[in-house]
């Protein structure tokens, strides 16, 4: 008997004790202001990634700054699983009273867009991702950096530094964002040594550092002497350090941790975006469906070159290059080009930019769209 | 072609030490009677207690103006990630061997206790440490490959040998002197005769509870090591969200595919180990890649399936495995 009405008890505390969590999150009515916004982030990884998340978390940072936005009115997700974790997390976000939510990583979008129409006063910004301009969602946006720009001059770096001229590329998915940034590379690396090859092997994962690790370690055993990534962490800066090579990374400055192996990072400054989309709800004024900004803008940039290792000249070439892409006298996609690839169902397709043309990347939406494969580059599967 | 095999070879021994340290710890386990499924977690709690172990006596030693050294680092890793590991095994241990409770259902909360275990302080020392744990290069170095003089420097025989970290080492030597413990020692041979029958091993004035206990915890400290392998050298040192990811269930399955053994665990290890990394060497084209990350299981299953149809005593899994063991039952 006594043990029963423990029980009761028990149970009666612990539900007491629920209930509050389950009360009617107090949903900002009426105006927004800086003191009662709300921002919401949900990310694949967390900053210790060193590399992606820490680079879009630098982003956050630089809005909370720039905006004077309290510790508590921004609420970080971090490692949420491209899949149901990624809905749950959001609605969490939604509970807390988010009034923009920037979910980070390419799979979260088919997420955010079904929670985007349950939700229309709330804002939703996805990164990296396609869907926003056929959604026709006044509260759904894309954006991305056109990182292709610096990664071509990174490749730069790279191409004077190779011995072996072969370049090694631990890429995450064959998706169209990747290809687009690695042929960027190579053809960045190309314009500087045209005798130079690329690998390509990928890890299917945004952030799986042994994978990335690993797959770093078998471009080199392969002779590869430069090895770039399109992948989070810094496990191919680290494996290029330990194996006497060198490495350009994407993100974040790697140099801190392989200081004898990093050379360059191409990188993206999220807080121009994040700064603006934030300002916008504040104002009330609509954000873009599509947003992408470049080298122009200050989007995306290198981190400094790592003098101490890299070829004499190569800060020369890297910005020469960069004036030519400024001043649109050069093209990264530029003609005579020609690549293949395969589309959505798995078809062949090809593609031949003639010479004197340029293949139009990240104009007319953020999500990057060249999904060729071009002579030089080898893919390893 | 031999240059491909060679590096492989590499790649797969430097893949498979996680899971050989797993494998042996769950092996010792299994052979008391106990059938731990919380590897992955006690590889976490290891994983994570091994770096933080460094990382603040490197912060000690920095504080203080003095060097950290490497060795000492190292050192302090490999203790505290076997405390670690065995810690989880002891609650494993107490709940099963004391209080009786179901083997399987404590392994699976052990797994995940132990994965947010080293999830939540591995976050939550990075937020303190501003942003993320990582060791300094003294530890690292301790980590890196060894260099012996004329050895390492002989063409293949130097890079088949004696190119590995020293963990490495220490895995193989434990896999010898385990299955030195198992097969030629008395303490051995009432170990096994506990996870066989227990009931006889008690007549025979055997500790049945002190035998599970002392195998249970000392494996799960062997585990907690290859936890803090996967943090010292897959991932150089860094903290890195999930990392162990996967490779405690690989490890289980080593243990089957090993039939309980040591050695072969050795062997097999290096060969799980290069099925995980096949796919970056040799190169199927239009295989895809996640057909290779099945070979592991797949081999595994048929294993199981191979052992069951032989029916081979020698080979099956210690009798008693999976039960608790009730004096008053006798």
């Amino acid at each position: 008997m006594k043990k029963r009405v423990l029980a009761i008890l028990l149970t009666v505390v612990l539900v007491a004790l629920l209930l509050p969590g389950c009360s009617k999150p107090t949903t900002a009515q009426g105006d927004i202001t800086k003191d009662n916004i709300k921002v919401g982030f949900v990310h694949v990884s967390d900053p210790s990634d060193m590399g992606y998340t820490y680079n879009h978390d630098l982003g956050t940072k630089e809005m909370q700054k720039a905006l004077g936005l309290r510790d508590d009115q921004i609420i970080n997700k971090f490692n949420v699983a491209e899949g149901a974790a990624c809905d749950t997390a959001l609605r969490e976000l939604l509970d807390a009273g988010c009034n923009i939510i920037f979910a980070t990583s390419f799979g979260f979008e088919d997420y955010v867009l079904e929670i985007a129409q349950e939700y229309p006063d709330v804002q939703f910004c996805h990164a990296t991702g396609y869907q926003a301009a056929g959604a026709d969602l006044p509260n759904f946006h894309n954006y991305f950096a056109s990182i292709y720009e610096a990664r071509y001059l990174a490749g730069i770096a790279a191409g004077l530094k190779t011995e072996t001229n072969k370049l090694g590329y631990v890429a995450a998915f064959p998706f169209a964002e990747v290809i687009s940034g690695y042929t960027a590379f190579y053809l960045g690396a190309k314009s500087v040594n045209p005798k130079v090859t690329m690998e390509i092997m990928y890890t299917n994962s945004w952030n799986d550092p042994t994978v990335e690790a690993q797959v770093a370690k078998a471009l080199i055993d392969k002779g590869c002497d430069v090895i770039s990534q399109h992948s989070d962490s810094t496990a191919p800066a680290t494996t290029a350090e330990e194996n006497g090579v060198w490495q350009v990374g994407y993100n974040n400055d790697m140099i801190s941790a392989a200081p004898n192996a990093s050379l360059i990072s191409a990188r993206i400054d999220w807080g121009i975006y994040v700064t603006f989309a934030v300002q916008s709800v504040l104002a009330g004024k609509e954000i873009p469906v599509d947003w992408c900004a470049g080298l122009a803008d200050g989007a995306v940039y290198l981190s400094p070159l790592n003098t101490a290792i890299a070829a004499p000249g190569t800060q020369e070439a890297i910005d020469e290059a960069t004036k030519g892409i400024l001043d649109g006298s050069l093209h990264v996609f530029a003609g005579p080009l020609n690549g293949k690839g395969s589309d959505f169902s798995g078809n062949p397709i090809t593609i031949d930019v003639a010479a004197g043309e340029y293949f139009h990347e990240q104009e007319d939406a953020s999500a990057p769209s060249w999904c060729y494969i071009i002579p030089g580059c080898t893919v390893l599967e | 072609m031999l240059d491909t095999t060679v590096a492989l070879l590499v790649a797969a021994v430097l893949a498979g030490t996680p899971l050989l340290l797993g494998a042996l710890g769950e092996i010792l386990t299994e052979r008391s009677g106990n059938l731990n499924l919380g590897v992955e977690g006690m590889m976490f709690m290891g994983a994570i207690t091994g770096l933080i172990g460094s990382f603040f006596y490197e912060q000690a030693v920095i504080g203080a103006g003095l060097a950290p050294s490497g060795a000492l680092s190292a050192l302090i890793a490999l203790l505290v990630s076997f405390l670690a590991g065995a810690f989880g095994a002891l609650i494993y241990g107490f709940l099963t061997i004391t209080l009786r409770a179901n083997q399987n259902v404590t392994g699976l909360i052990l797994t995940i206790f132990g994965t947010g275990f080293g999830n939540f302080f591995g976050e939550y020392f990075g937020l303190k440490a501003g942003g993320y744990i990582a060791v300094s290069k003294a530890t690292k170095s301790a980590f890196a490959p060894i260099n012996i003089p004329y050895l390492s420097d002989l063409p293949v025989v130097g890079k088949l040998f004696f190119s590995y970290n020293w963990m490495v080492y220490f895995a193989i030597a434990l896999a010898i002197a385990m299955a030195w413990f198992f097969f030629k020692s008395r303490v051995g041979l009432n170990l096994r005769a506990v996870g066989e029958d227990p009931a006889a091993a008690d007549a025979a004035g055997i500790n049945v509870s002190r035998y599970r206990y002392f195998a249970t915890v000392i494996g799960g400290g062997i585990c907690g090591i290859g936890g803090m392998y996967m943090c010292m050298v897959t991932t150089s040192g860094v903290w890195v969200h999930g990392c162990v990811s996967g490779y405690g269930w690989l490890a289980v399955a080593l243990v089957i595919f090993a039939t309980w053994r040591p050695l072969r665990g050795m062997v097999l290890a290096v060969i799980f180990g290069g099925l995980m990394v096949m796919r970056m060497y040799i190169s199927i084209p239009g295989l895809p890649a996640q057909i290779y990350e099945m070979v592991p299981y797949v081999i595994t299953i048929l294993v199981l399936v191979i052992t069951s149809i032989r029916q081979s005593k020698e080979h099956a899994m210690p009798a008693s495995c999976g039960l608790n063991y009730f004096r008053e039952d006798r």
